[in-house]
């Protein structure tokens, strides 16, 4: 377990560093080379550390390793094959990781970062939606069940698409640069992580890796099916530059705009549970 | 063993604690969101809270707010009341339970953020509170609709399979934990977001969010 854990860590730096790069070609930049975010999170782990005279010092730490132990936990349920109903807890609990960061240090930037993330509360409720709709088609919410109803019936992708659009806009808000990225935007200098630097920088980029990695990895489990790893990270990969491309051709949307789109596209993925619920009795 | 009827949704049954005829289970997910209950429990134990820095618009001035150590006692108290009541809806096997202890966190978070003096944090308190005292009829109501027509409130019995729970008493279910804290209702919690105290002001954010998980699991699960 260990071993996958640095190899999904070192995998989810290499993403976000491709993440990068592929917005900076869409928009005429040369952009940063790719194991950039692995150098970032290296020479973090070596800069000077301290806590804010102002924080709440406690909640400021522990906040940090709450962020890793939930994301290797999301991680260890994917490769058990455990219940995509934990994942959906895990992802919920990420909100509060959000929330703690911002309101531990005192800093008015965090404060601002952490009420973005609550007000934008509407970016999990897509992910419920997956996960019932998956309940409709396979009757079952472990991973392990589910991937064995794909073999049998073809992967889930065709036949519950709207769910895993769903998916992909639950994965594209939590990516950074995206149009919903409103709790890191600049103009709140760096959101809720502003008052994170040095070894706690560097441990959120491992656990903000490990989140990548493990949300496009359920991506690919749940709606292509159980594949070999070569081909999983391949599609991983794909799917990653899709949501590059979406994040470089959007700007930022205002926190209001963020929750009215997040709202609108809820309400009708529920119209979609709710005729699911009617055609399949 | 109880052999708990939805391993498919939750997980297995992993250990029961048996007081009388209430039957608590913790299956990985209940453990789950027990667990995380727990370490937020405690992290507002041993907390102390952040000093906000405010910038006063208009110039380069900042200032600290001070910490009221009165507030301070009072609102780690409602905090550890509410992890408390956390703890018991993330593992309790009875729907009645469940519906007490999801009111008692609507109670305790109103609490927290009541004890804060200042006008816009009071305001929201307040309007969180009505939405919580109106949000209990629908969601004992559902518990009620629940009795009435199966005859039981236990889990065990309803996640069986042998009783069918009418559709409106899930959703009265669903609609009283929403407005226990849940979103929609978030918008008010932005202007709690105002009031001193992270850890306590977190255990809000914290209960209601393990509240909707748990929420989630039963009316799956029935």
């Amino acid at each position: 377990m260990i071993e996958y854990l640095l190899f999904a860590t070192f995998i989810g730096l290499l993403f976000h560093g491709i993440h990068r790069k592929v917005i900076a070609r869409v928009q005429g930049r040369p952009g940063p080379p790719i194991w950039q975010e692995i150098l970032h999170a290296l020479k973090f782990s070596f800069k000077e550390t301290w806590i804010p005279k102002t924080a709440s010092r406690a909640l400021f730490v522990g906040i940090v390793f709450v962020a890793i132990a939930i994301w290797s936990g999301a991680l260890f349920i994917l490769l058990t094959g455990g219940s995509i109903l934990l994942l959906f807890a895990i992802y919920l609990l990420h909100k509060i990781v959000e929330h703690g960061m911002g309101l531990s240090t005192g800093s008015p930037y965090t404060k601002f970062g952490a009420i973005r993330s609550v007000i934008s509360a509407a970016s999990e409720l897509p992910l419920l939606v997956t996960v019932v709709a998956i309940y409709f088609f396979t009757g079952s919410l472990s991973i392990a069940e589910i991937t064995a109803y794909q073999e049998m019936n073809g992967p889930l992708l065709i036949v519950a698409f709207p769910a895993a659009v769903a998916m992909y806009l639950v994965i594209l808000s939590k990516m950074h640069y995206g149009p919903f990225s409103i709790i890191e935007a600049k103009e709140i200098v760096s959101g809720n992580m502003t008052e994170h630097f040095g070894v706690w920088r560097a441990a959120l980029e491992v656990a903000y890796a490990l989140k990548t990695y493990v949300l496009l990895y359920a991506f690919v489990l749940i709606f292509i099916g159980a594949l070999p790893l070569w081909l999983t990270l391949i599609l991983m990969l794909l799917l990653l530059i899709s949501l590059s491309f979406v994040c470089a051709v959007t700007p930022m949307l205002s926190p209001y705009d963020t929750v009215t789109i997040q709202s609108l596209v809820t309400g009708a993925l529920v119209i979609y549970i709710v005729i699911l619920a009617v055609v399949m009795g | 063993m109880f052999n708990l009827p939805t391993p498919h949704i939750g997980g297995p049954e992993l250990f029961v604690l048996e007081f009388g005829d209430i039957v608590a289970y913790f299956s990985p997910y209940t453990a789950l969101l027990f667990a995380f209950a727990v370490l937020f429990t405690v992290l507002v134990i041993v907390s102390r809270p952040e000093r906000q820095v405010d910038i006063a618009f208009g110039g380069d001035a900042y200032y600290t707010k001070e910490v009221d150590p009165d507030l301070l006692r009072f609102q780690r108290f409602m905090a550890i009341a509410c992890g408390l009541a956390t703890l018991g809806a993330m593992v309790t096997g009875d729907v009645f339970n469940f519906t007490l202890f999801a009111s008692m966190i609507g109670i305790t978070n109103i609490g927290i953020v009541a004890a804060y003096r200042n006008r816009h944090v009071l305001n929201a308190a307040f309007q969180y509170g009505i939405v919580a005292m109106l949000a209990t009829v629908p969601l004992f109501g559902g518990a009620a609709i629940i009795l009435s027509s199966t005859g039981t409130l236990s889990m065990w019995e309803l996640f069986g399979g042998a009783v069918a729970v009418p559709l409106i008493a899930k959703a009265f279910l669903v609609l009283g934990v929403m407005g226990e804290g849940m979103a929609p209702f978030y918008i008010a919690k932005a202007e709690i977001t105002r009031a001193q105290g992270a850890p306590f002001i977190l255990m809000v954010h914290v209960s209601s969010l393990l509240l909707f998980l748990r929420v989630m699991e039963i009316v799956i699960s029935m």
